[in-house]
């Protein structure tokens, strides 16, 4: 296999070290000792000495969510997320990937999401076209959001109508990238979406971006790919937080006693921790679990559930546990794919977006 | 061992196990296979370096409860199948290593916590729960383990009690065998079996330790109740430097007499030039050493005034608590890659335990058989348990990458030579043969050198619970 010097060395480095061991969330969750950054960086270090195929590891490549908690976790700076996306990408470019990856993959390509969707439900719909005329201010609502979470997408856009902020939804939004991104890495193709993306947000003065997944990529990776995006772009906690602060949106606290959920594309990518907080805290009794803000653990995802489902199932549950084991029994999120995730295990904990809250829904 | 298997008796054995633990926790994957076959014992590492594939078992299970795995073991039993435990993989001695083929019996599924109870000062927890996690638990309830060793995130609770593992602050604490209440054993049979509810009695010989450091060749640990501590009121560092060794350890026995600091670790010459200076940024000649004491307060002024009284007797220099605080900080960076040894260097790590009479004259003799025997090879050390009666020397070897064969089987000989002229001089000194990393495949030939006549006792439990030895051979010297 084809790989870059620097991931090799980190491959190298990561092989034989287990000081990460505890942070994974997936390994977490199926007790499998394959999940694991060291697992990983075994399996292709074998690939790269020719001892085992690259297609025996290829599953175990697509098992890791690359939510970087071992990266951060590392006191010396290496890097799983890197080499891991970096074998997807050889993978691709070798026609090595599972069936149902490439099926993912010419979704994206197709359709502009992984789902292979073409159409939102009627309510959102409706609420698009209502925003449909130009205006400087754009919010972006990205493909979870839009195809698979219709009803949080449009709440998204109550909050932004109740605290009365003139803003336009695209119909027919570009996707961020972000999906091919993670699916095959630094793929022309990836680029070539990031690239439609970034060109159809510089036609607005401020993007405020829904989906932290979409805001992390437009933020981070598009700086990556070396894509400039010619627009102020924010995170849609940030921007709401600056409502709230501005007086835009009443606060009315119910006295109810909730987590919160750190997405870590906020938290571990964009550092942006506190802005979250405060909404909760204008609506809510905030009491925090011990991983939390950069240590947060990642509670699952809407594209990884389409072919592992029954894991993500076993993550949410996990997170939840975290959360009950403070004795807390709500917990708000702020990306929509955890919304989803965990709202699809809770049994005996209330799962509550951040729209939900402010909206008294 | 092995049985002779065809494709046909291979598929129904996978069908019973499968039916034991899940289809989706028995595992015929390449990548689990290979996965489990490497830990972080170097030679499987070095193997694994060189592109060759180290012995694989040709079933993973993953079992959730002491139930399924006694389901796994009578499967086993019956058609004679090896059982390899393993935790996270993260031992130095190759005893989660499936040398014989046959079953991994993975216990991560097995992370239950069941209870933290800071009534009895104990959580509750299925073996294969990452310690880490469990401090985690405790810390819920400010509360600790106090079990830190620098593989606390690596490894499991399991893991540690199979082979009697140590954290920087055992000299107060204890080890992982003080740390254990009462645990649940499943037999190789697949009896499921208690230990009493209290560690300490006159009810015969103590089961807790019989299965303590049995290295999975008695049975599969499945459950604990580890104990918790009240989180100290104040914890307080001191770095010292010594003009020699021997003055270190004369003023470390009469310290120990008076009170248990929690952490003490005395570097010797050759650690305090490389590793110290390093790390913790003490670049000064001689003997570095790092005292911590904790509790509660009043207490804690009350030792430190004793520290410092009896180390001035021997000459120590007091360096003040920021050198202390910075090792505390920094006192898992040293096992990071780019810190610690890796390949291509050839190394390992003969943690010894003998008493004050005699541990200094191991680390000598060990030193000069070493260096004598094996120029290429460098000699450090230092020492970090320490009991009232003794003390144990982290005595490592490291040989450059550019000296170390590489063919795996000239680079396995170095290694196994080098290992056995250290572990018998030590031996012969009056050491005994490991402190707290174990024994497995790699001191197992060791073993009968330490005992002579006192290891039937080993081998009769051996027979009498394992009378098809089955689980984990070829470990542990049974």
């Amino acid at each position: 296999m084809i790989m870059s010097e620097k991931c090799k060395q980190h491959v190298d480095s990561c092989r034989f070290c287990w000081m990460c061991h505890h942070i994974c969330p997936i390994g977490n969750a199926t007790g499998q000792e394959r999940n694991t950054a060291r697992a990983r960086a075994l399996g292709i270090s074998l690939v790269n000495r020719e001892a085992i195929e690259l297609e025996e590891i290829m599953d175990n490549i697509y098992e890791c969510c690359t939510c970087g908690a071992c990266v951060h976790d590392c006191t010396t700076g290496w890097d799983p997320v890197m080499f891991t996306k970096e074998t997807r990408l050889q993978a691709a470019l070798e026609g090595k990937l599972p069936e149902y990856i490439n099926t993912l993959v010419a979704n994206c390509l197709e359709t502009g999401n992984a789902y292979g969707k073409t159409e939102t439900c009627s309510t959102l719909a409706d609420a698009i076209k209502a925003h449909s005329a130009k205006k400087d201010t754009l919010l972006f609502l990205g493909v979870d959001a839009k195809f698979m979470a219709c009803e949080q997408a449009n709440k998204a856009i109550k909050v932004l109508d109740k605290a009365g902020v003139d803003f336009t939804v695209l119909e027919n939004e570009a996707p961020s990238g972000v999906q091919l991104d993670f699916l095959i890495g630094a793929a022309n193709e990836t680029k070539a979406q990031m690239e439609a993306c970034a060109k159809a947000l510089g036609e607005f003065k401020t993007v405020v971006v829904y989906d932290p997944n979409d805001a992390k990529a437009i933020k981070q990776l598009y700086k990556e790919y070396g894509i400039e995006v010619n627009a102020n772009v924010v995170t849609y906690t940030s921007f709401v937080a600056g409502l709230l602060k501005d007086g835009k949106l009443e606060a009315k606290n119910s006295g109810k006693a909730v987590v919160f959920q750190d997405p870590y594309q906020l938290s571990r990518d964009l550092e942006e921790t506190e802005e979250a907080r405060e909404i909760v805290m204008s609506y809510a009794v905030l009491s925090e679990m011990l991983l939390n803000r950069a240590e947060t653990v990642w509670a699952g995802n809407i594209l990884m559930a389409q072919y592992m489902p029954e894991v993500i199932k076993l993550v949410a549950k996990r997170r939840i546990f975290n959360a009950t084991s403070v004795g807390a029994n709500a917990i708000v999120t702020a990306c929509v794919a955890e919304y989803v995730s965990l709202k699809a295990v809770a049994e005996d904990v209330e799962i509550i977006s951040l729209e939900d809250l402010i909206l008294g829904e | 061992m092995q049985i002779q298997m065809n494709e046909f008796l291979f598929a129904m054995i996978l069908t019973e196990l499968e039916d034991a633990v899940g289809v989706a926790n028995c595992s015929t994957r390449q990548i689990d296979k290979v996965t489990h076959s490497v830990d972080y014992y170097w030679l499987s590492r070095m193997w694994a370096d060189r592109g060759c594939r180290m012995p694989e078992a040709d079933i993973v299970v993953c079992p959730e409860n002491a139930e399924e795995v006694s389901k796994v073991l009578k499967i086993a039993n019956y058609y004679k199948l090896p059982v390899t435990t393993w935790g996270a993989g993260g031992g130095t001695q190759g005893g989660a290593i499936p040398v014989a083929g046959g079953i991994i019996l993975d216990t991560k599924r097995m992370n239950k916590i069941y209870e933290v109870n800071t009534e009895g000062m104990y959580i509750e927890c299925g073996t294969g729960a990452i310690y880490k996690h469990i401090e985690w638990a405790a810390n819920e309830v400010g509360k600790a383990t106090m079990h830190y060793p620098s593989s606390l995130t690596c490894s499991t609770v399991g893991g540690f009690l199979a082979h009697r593992g140590i954290g920087v602050v055992s000299t107060k604490y204890g080890k992982i065998d003080d740390m254990v209440l009462k645990m649940e054993v499943v037999l190789p049979n697949g009896d499921i079996i208690e230990t009493c509810s209290a560690p300490k009695h006159a009810a015969g010989p103590d089961l807790n330790q019989i299965f303590i450091g049995s290295e999975g060749t008695l049975g599969i640990i499945t459950k604990a109740q580890i104990r918790i501590f009240d989180q100290p009121e104040d914890r307080r560092f001191r770095g010292f430097l010594f003009q020699d060794m021997e003055g270190a350890f004369k003023a470390s026995r009469e310290l120990l007499q008076k009170f248990k600091p929690s952490v003490m670790r005395l570097y010797d010459e050759a650690e305090t030039a490389s590793l110290i200076k390093k790390i913790v940024g003490v670049e000064r000649k001689g003997a570095f050493m790092n005292v911590a004491y904790e509790g509660v307060k009043e207490m804690v002024d009350v030792e430190e005034k004793i520290l410092l009284e009896t180390f001035a007797k021997y000459g120590a220099e007091d360096l003040g608590s920021e050198y202390g605080e910075k090792w505390w900080k920094e006192k898992i960076t040293f096992f990071y890659p780019g810190h610690m040894m890796d390949i291509p260097q050839c190394f390992g790590t003969m943690d010894t335990i003998a008493p004050y009479g005699k541990i200094e004259e191991i680390y000598w003799a060990m030193k000069e058989a070493i260096e004598t025997n094996f120029p290429q090879a460098k000699f450090i050390a230092h020492f970090s348990h320490w009991y009232e009666w003794g003390a144990m020397v982290y005595d490592r070897f490291i040989v450059d990458g550019k000296d170390v064969p590489q063919d795996p089987v000239e680079a396995l000989r170095l290694h196994q030579a080098i290992w056995t002229c250290g572990v018998r001089t030590a031996l012969a000194h009056g050491g005994v043969v490991n402190d707290h990393h174990g024994v497995g495949i790699k001191l197992g030939r060791l073993m009968k050198e330490q005992y002579g006549p006192a290891m039937q006792v080993f081998e009769g439990l051996k027979k009498t619970l394992d009378p098809n030895g089955i689980m984990n051979p070829f470990k542990l010297g049974l």
